[in-house]
């Protein structure tokens, strides 16, 4: 399974760094939210996938039983998912302000930052 | 000069009593001259930064006793003129404390034992001359003759400094003691050749030496004092003096020779022809200068010879110059700026007959001028029979005489203007009526001009116990000195007379030799100045092309960039790495496994070729919605619910926020050229990730760390849950880190949502326009 | 637990969580962030001085071992530069003390400051890389609440850019350490280039490595990944350039350089040498930069650009003397650097205006500041006796040593374009007359706040002086530093040989010799 989750990732890393190069602030924003994806599925498989064994232990035992899946990678996504949560809604809410002050989405426009890169004058 | 500066004609004490400074350690070292006479070197040493070598070490030698009596002595003498000369001027305090600041360093640079430590003395010496210059600071020719002395000498000091380094290398010491001790296998090293260029471009840069002398007459938008003491007798001499010090290291080959006595001389000959094409008095003396230094050069390149030879004449002649040179050009320089002084003016075609009026500044100048063009009595006679001497050696180079010569009758001549014009003839044409100024002003002068022809007059005490204990520190030996100046016919004598002659006939004819001078000149195809504005102006503008194309404010391109040298990276390397695996056997898959992957990949495309919102979001969504599922069948149902909500809450925040922006309807989409060229890189990225990532799992799969987490979360973690376990306790530091970032990206959003002072000004704009409407917004003007 | 490894990550941490809480009340906001700043600065110094007396500070959090746990660690590296970041924190809550215009309450901003300190803190301090990822991105996103305060245009287009570019890099560096977790199977960094060496497909290492440079390259500012730096840090409040001036991209460097010494040691010929391409064109792209610009905040952050070169320099060089340069130059480039942005953001105080072309008269209507401008603007340029001097004179005898002189030769040649802007911004700022268009000349400051936005610069600039007069002590510091990063064993020893997890015990061990 890991090959062909391998080439998933590979496409979403492509399709995201596609939508990232597009001049519209919003769907910058799509690919970032798709690159997310693509790195937790990239730990996931880094870590070896397998099929169904939950990593838990039962009740009463003191070890998982032999074969269950790769607990840390897990936990190592759980905290990815929740950070790249925040900034995903930060990025949103920057975008949203941006475009009531700027009034455009066309990161093109926006040259309040870099109005004429600073070289106005040559000497 | 100093418009619009609250004028305080007063002389401040501390400028007074800061000459007593100079004075002391002039007396101090004094002292020291029968020790280095005999030949001893005095050394002292502290540690600074022993695990490189570097320590603040100081000697006394000969060498460097010479310049420490020349740098306090003059340096006496220009601080008590200054109190006077720059009474009404502002910025005293600034002044004096960087003249004085310049005067420490200059000693520091002299006495330096270790190269780092010489090297840090040159650069202070640099910045405080950078002050100087620009002193008059609201003058933009001011500000520029600064900058440029601070970027031609800074360049040749960085030069010498990788110099210095090399030098140090090679020896296995940074200090010159230990250096000198042992300096025969130097030549022999494989980066002698480097050492010696980029030291002196050091040397050359610092020496105003041809093709880099244009900035040392650009120098003389510094008051007076300040040329007289920095721009002529020390500063400018720094040069000189390393070529001295390390002569006994570096000198003795051809390299090492034939360099310095081509430039020597081309930047004597060069120098004076352009001196007498000037009017400005500072101006003349500034190129005077400048020959001056290339003659110490040219002799500087003489051979080393050996102990009880005759070649040893061409280094005491540099010596003797140094020495002759500081005192006349001193002398001149101050007289110059008492002339400017007490007339306002220093042109010499408007200048005239101050004779009458200021007798003592004309006796300091008829006394520097005399040992300036090397009258018979003066100090200047010996040193140039002694260069002379020197040129007419068979291992001299067959021109140097010759170059010496022309310099040193057109030299003659510049003297011989100098002494004239101001003071003959009619009165000046001059804002101020002319009339001798304070004792504080003519006295230096004066004393220098005496001391050209004590020297003259008993020139044993100047040699024995200074300029011979000097050469000796250059040659390694103490050189054989007996001179007689009225030894007669000898091819020196006659051609020292010569030079006289001719500078006599030039000067009776210097209207027709002077204009031929200036077309000359101005046939030159580009000067050193010009070249040096040619070479800013081609920095700025490859600066601001390189900016424009890098820096373009055009954000897809700050990401086109990034992701090609990603795409690149990963590429290249998986290539010339061999890193590329295949997986082993065709992998396993049910329908389900295969659909949802299929699923992602196609609504990633979707994403991508959606052109309307909805389209993408729910492409999106499922993009989220799948991966959770694919979580959830291997054995990450945490992950998988964690990303469900995750998704839904991104979902329903992309969804407010998309209903504000505009639609994609107004969306430019990009040239077909573009946007292949953006799917080249977006498909580079991919598979170079997919090809990594094929790599790693072909890897054997590593699991010591999850079986220590299985085996201690029950009687460790008390959890049942592994994922949970590590999450709340193995790693709790992660989450801790976590909450934190989801805490801060809340506050974040906050403040870009809350009421700012430009939202609450719109919002308030109608009923109170005046307050708030001023909140400050410093790059509101360049948006 | 090691309250001296925990002390610099939790003061902040807890001192950004009170200053939330008291919102709106200005001056108890104001007290607990200054409160925590000094006890920072006290944290970081004995932790210093205690890894300097003990050598290699370690604790497991949670005391589990390591490589299980996470690992905090203080190696003469990492307690240098908790300390220089406890001092530019502390200056930084100084002069915004006096940066803040009265009326004018930001209401986040001590808290934010705090909650960066906490993250840089912590990425210092991290022994597990994925942890290293978590701090960055904790500072990532105070730094992001820190760019947008205020919200003008400008700010908000900068923090776009910035905002933008900064998520690829940690989105790359996420996947990096994940894939490097897939290949060894750890985390923990000592226990990370113990695994390395066991692995079988190096050629896969070096890519990954190569991942690395791109990540922390885009966080450090490096050719070609520079371009949200110069389009955000002149937007921001002047307190908050100067804090990101000096830390921010330090963070990448100080990354590049634990994990280049740590960890991808495996194919020096390739990755360092890449990474010798990158310092030369850093520093020249860079300096060529700053070069163009005639705003003074633009021309600083190129020329933050052009100094990462330097500090990648001593990196790529990758021999103890090299990184012992790159040490002293990171710590002589924080003090300065954020220093020179305190200046910047004083001038516009005084002038209100940090154009070149608006400002000038600063030399004879306000000699202090011209002085203060002038201290750190040569001690960047490496003039003698101030601390660049030292940091580049290190550089340079480092790459000679190597043999590597063209980057010699570029460091140099950088060196004297780096003098030219300063001088530039000397000369148009200071020396030339106030322009007749720039209004009436200043009023002078009022005490108060002429000692809050002088007295961090004064501070600072002394730091400055004192380097350079006597750089024993830094390089000393950057001496260790540097022979346990080339010789890692003492690291490794350190973190790994915990004799018994349940005691977080500070294992004391001398420094080499």
């Amino acid at each position: 399974m890991e090959p062909i989750i391998a080439v998933v990732v590979g496409v979403l890393m492509a399709a995201s760094v596609y939508l990232m190069l597009s001049r519209n602030l919003v769907r910058f924003v799509f690919g970032l939210a798709l690159i997310s994806h693509a790195a937790n599925l990239l730990i996931f498989v880094s870590g070896g996938m397998i099929r169904g064994m939950t990593p838990l232990i039962a009740p009463n035992a003191a070890l998982p039983e032999p074969g269950v899946a790769n607990a840390l990678p897990q936990a190592l996504m759980l905290t990815a998912i929740v950070i790249s949560f925040s900034v995903l809604a930060f990025a949103l809410v920057l975008a949203f302000r941006t475009y009531e002050e700027l009034k455009t989405v066309d990161t093109d426009a926006m040259r309040a930052a870099e109005p004429d890169n600073g070289i106005g004058e040559e000497s | 000069m100093a418009s619009g500066f609250k004028i305080d004609a007063r002389v401040p004490l501390y400028a007074r009593l800061v000459v007593a400074l100079p004075v002391a350690l002039f007396a101090w070292f004094c002292t020291m001259v029968p020790a280095t006479a005999g030949g001893e070197t005095l050394a002292w040493e502290v540690a600074w930064l022993p695990q490189r070598g570097i320590a603040l070490g100081f000697i006394v030698d000969g060498l460097s006793l010479l310049f420490a009596l020349l740098i306090t002595g003059i340096g006496s003498f220009i601080l008590l003129f200054s109190s006077e000369y720059m009474r009404g001027y502002p910025q005293r305090g600034r002044f004096t404390t960087f003249l004085v600041a310049f005067m420490l360093a200059m000693l520091g640079l002299v006495l330096s034992d270790n190269l780092i430590l010489l090297f840090v003395f040159w650069e202070l010496t640099t910045i405080t001359s950078f002050l100087l210059i620009g002193y008059d600071h609201e003058d933009a020719t001011a500000r520029r003759a600064a900058l440029q002395g601070l970027l031609v000498t800074g360049a040749g000091a960085l030069a010498m400094l990788a110099g210095f380094v090399l030098l140090g290398d090679a020896a296995g010491t940074l200090s010159l003691r230990e250096m000198l001790a042992s300096p025969a296998s130097l030549v022999e090293h494989p980066h002698y050749q480097a050492i010696v260029i980029l030291v002196l471009a050091g040397a050359f840069t610092k020496s105003a030496q041809f093709p880099f002398h244009f900035w040392l007459p650009n120098a003389m938008a510094a008051p007076t004092p300040v040329s007289a003491y920095l721009h002529s007798a020390t500063m400018v001499k720094a040069g000189v003096f390393l070529l001295a010090r390390l002569t006994p290291l570096l000198g003795g080959t051809d390299l090492w020779m034939e360099t310095l006595t081509a430039v020597g001389a081309v930047t004597a000959v060069y120098s004076s022809v352009l001196a007498l094409t000037r009017t400005d008095l500072k101006q003349v003396l500034a190129y005077t200068t400048i020959m001056a230094l290339g003659t110490c050069v040219m002799f500087l390149g003489s051979p080393v010879g050996s102990e009880g030879g005759t070649a040893s004449v061409g280094l005491l002649a540099a010596m003797s110059f140094v020495l002759i040179h500081a005192l006349y050009k001193a002398a001149l320089f101050l007289a110059v700026g008492t002339i400017e002084h007490s007339t306002g003016i220093r042109d010499l075609r408007l200048l005239g007959g101050l004779r009458k009026p200021m007798p003592l500044t004309f006796a300091a100048t008829v006394l520097a001028t005399s040992s300036m063009a090397g009258l018979p009595l003066t100090i200047g006679f010996l040193g140039k029979d002694l260069l002379y001497t020197a040129g007419f050696l068979p291992e001299s180079a067959p021109y140097a005489v010759w170059a010496m010569f022309a310099a040193a009758v057109l030299i003659a001549a510049a003297a011989l203007l100098i002494a004239v014009q101001p003071f003959l003839g009619d009165s000046p044409n001059s804002p101020k009526v002319p009339r001798e100024g304070r004792w504080t002003l003519w006295v230096g002068p004066l004393t220098l001009g005496i001391a050209g022809l004590v020297f003259g007059l008993q020139p044993q005490f100047a040699f024995n116990r200074l300029l011979v204990p000097a050469a000796a520190s250059v040659m390694g030996y103490q050189p054989h000195f007996e001179h007689d100046p009225w030894h007669g016919s000898t091819a020196a004598f006659w051609l020292s007379l010569t030079t006289l002659a001719t500078a006599v006939l030039i000067f009776w004819r210097r209207k027709a030799v002077f204009g031929g001078f200036g077309r000359a000149v101005s046939r030159l195809p580009l000067t050193g100045d010009q070249a040096y504005d040619v070479v800013m102006a081609g920095v700025s503008r490859l600066a601001a092309w390189q900016t424009r194309r890098v820096q373009s404010g055009i954000q897809r391109r700050y990401i086109l960039i990034v992701f090609a040298t990603l795409g690149l990276g990963l590429a290249v390397t998986l290539v010339i790495k061999d890193a590329i695996r295949w997986p082993t056997e065709t992998p396993q898959a049910t329908l389900l496994e295969w659909s949802l992957a299929l699923l992602v990949a196609a609504s990633a495309v979707v994403t991508i070729l959606a052109r309307t919102r909805f389209l993408a979001i729910c492409s999106l969504g499922v993009v989220g919605t799948c991966t959770a599922l694919i979580f959830l069948i291997f054995g990450a149902p945490d992950v998988a619910m964690t990303q469900l909500i995750v998704e839904t809450l991104v979902t329903v925040l992309v969804a407010m926020v998309l209903l504000k922006l505009p639609d994609f309807s107004k969306e430019i989409w990009p040239s077909r050229a573009i946007r292949i060229r953006n799917g080249l890189v977006a498909l580079t990225v991919g598979v170079s990730i997919t090809l990594v990532l094929l790599a790693v799992t072909a890897q054997p799969p590593q699991r010591a760390v999850t079986e220590y987490f299985e085996r201690t979360a029950v009687p460790g973690g008390h959890g049942r849950n592994i994922v949970n376990v590590i999450l709340v306790d193995f790693r709790a530091l992660d989450t801790l880190g976590e909450i934190t970032v989801l805490g801060i990206a809340g506050v974040a959003a906050f403040a870009l949502l809350m009421p700012g002072p430009r939202r609450r000004l719109k919002a308030t704009r109608p009923t109170k326009p005046s307050e708030k409407a001023r909140q400050p917004d410093a790059t509101e003007g360049a948006a | 637990m090691n309250w001296l490894l925990v002390g610099p990550i939790a003061l902040p941490l807890g001192a950004a969580v009170i200053g939330f809480c008291l919102r709106g009340r200005d001056s108890a906001q104001r007290a607990v962030s200054l409160i925590a700043a000094l006890g920072l600065a006290g944290v970081a110094t004995k932790l210093l001085a205690v890894v300097w007396q003990n050598g290699i500070t370690v604790s497991q959090m949670g005391g589990w071992p390591a490589p299980f746990g996470i690992t905090l660690v203080a190696d003469h590296l990492s307690s240098a530069m908790v300390a220089v970041t406890a001092v530019i924190g502390l200056a930084t809550v100084i002069y915004s003390f006096g940066n803040t215009p009265p009326g004018e309450i930001s209401y986040a901003l001590h808290p934010l400051v705090h909650a960066l300190l906490a993250g840089v803190c912590g990425a210092f301090l991290a022994g597990d890389i994925f942890n290293l990822y978590v701090w960055f991105e904790v500072m990532l996103i105070a730094s992001f609440a820190l760019l947008v305060l205020g919200g003008t245009r400008s700010q908000l287009d900068g923090a776009v850019r910035y905002a933008a570019l900064s998520l690829i890099a940690t989105t790359l560096l996420l996947s990096g350490i994940g894939l490097l977790y897939g290949i060894t199977g750890t985390l923990n960094m000592a226990d990370l280039h113990l695994r390395v060496q066991e692995v079988e497909n190096q050629g896969l290492l070096t890519v990954v490595a190569v991942l690395f440079i791109i990540a922390f390259g885009i966080k450090s500012a490096v050719f070609p990944l520079f371009f949200w730096l110069p389009a955000s840090y002149h937007t921001p409040k002047a307190a908050v350039s100067a804090i990101f001036s000096g830390l921010l991209t330090k963070v990448g460097v100080y990354a590049l350089m634990r994990v280049f010494t740590l960890i991808f040691t495996h194919d020096v010929g390739y990755t360092h040498e890449l990474l010798l391409w990158v310092a030369g064109a850093t520093m020249v792209t860079g300096v060529l930069g700053a070069a163009s610009q005639n705003e003074l905040r633009r021309i600083l952050s190129f020329h933050i650009i052009s100094q990462i070169g330097y500090m990648i320099l001593g990196i790529a060089l990758f021999t103890e003397f090299g990184i012992l340069g790159g040490v002293f130059y990171i710590i002589h480039h924080i003090i300065v650097k954020a220093n020179l942005f305190f200046v910047a953001g004083a001038a516009d105080r005084i002038s209100g205006s940090t154009d070149l072309s608006r400002l000038g008269g600063l030399y004879r209507d306000r000699p202090l500041l011209a002085l203060l401008f002038f201290v750190p603007a040569f001690s960047l340029a490496g003039f003698p006796p101030l601390s660049g001097f030292w940091a580049k004179l290190l550089l340079i005898q480092a790459s000679i040593e190597a043999s590597e002189f063209v980057i010699a030769g570029v460091a140099l040649a950088v060196g004297l374009m780096t003098a030219y802007s300063m001088t530039k911004i000397w000369l148009n700022a200071f020396w030339k007359a106030r322009p007749a268009d720039a209004g009436p000349p200043p009023m002078p400051l009022p005490i108060r706040l002429r000692m809050l936005l002088l007295g961090p610069i004064t501070g600072l600039a002394a730091l400055t002086l004192a380097i350079g007069l006597y750089a024993k002590p830094l390089y000393s510091v950057a001496e260790r530093a540097a022979r346990e990063l080339m010789d890692p064993s003492h690291y490794v020893e350190a973190v790994l040989d915990t004799d018994h997890p349940a005691q977080r015990q500070v294992i004391g061990r001398p420094p080499a010799q």
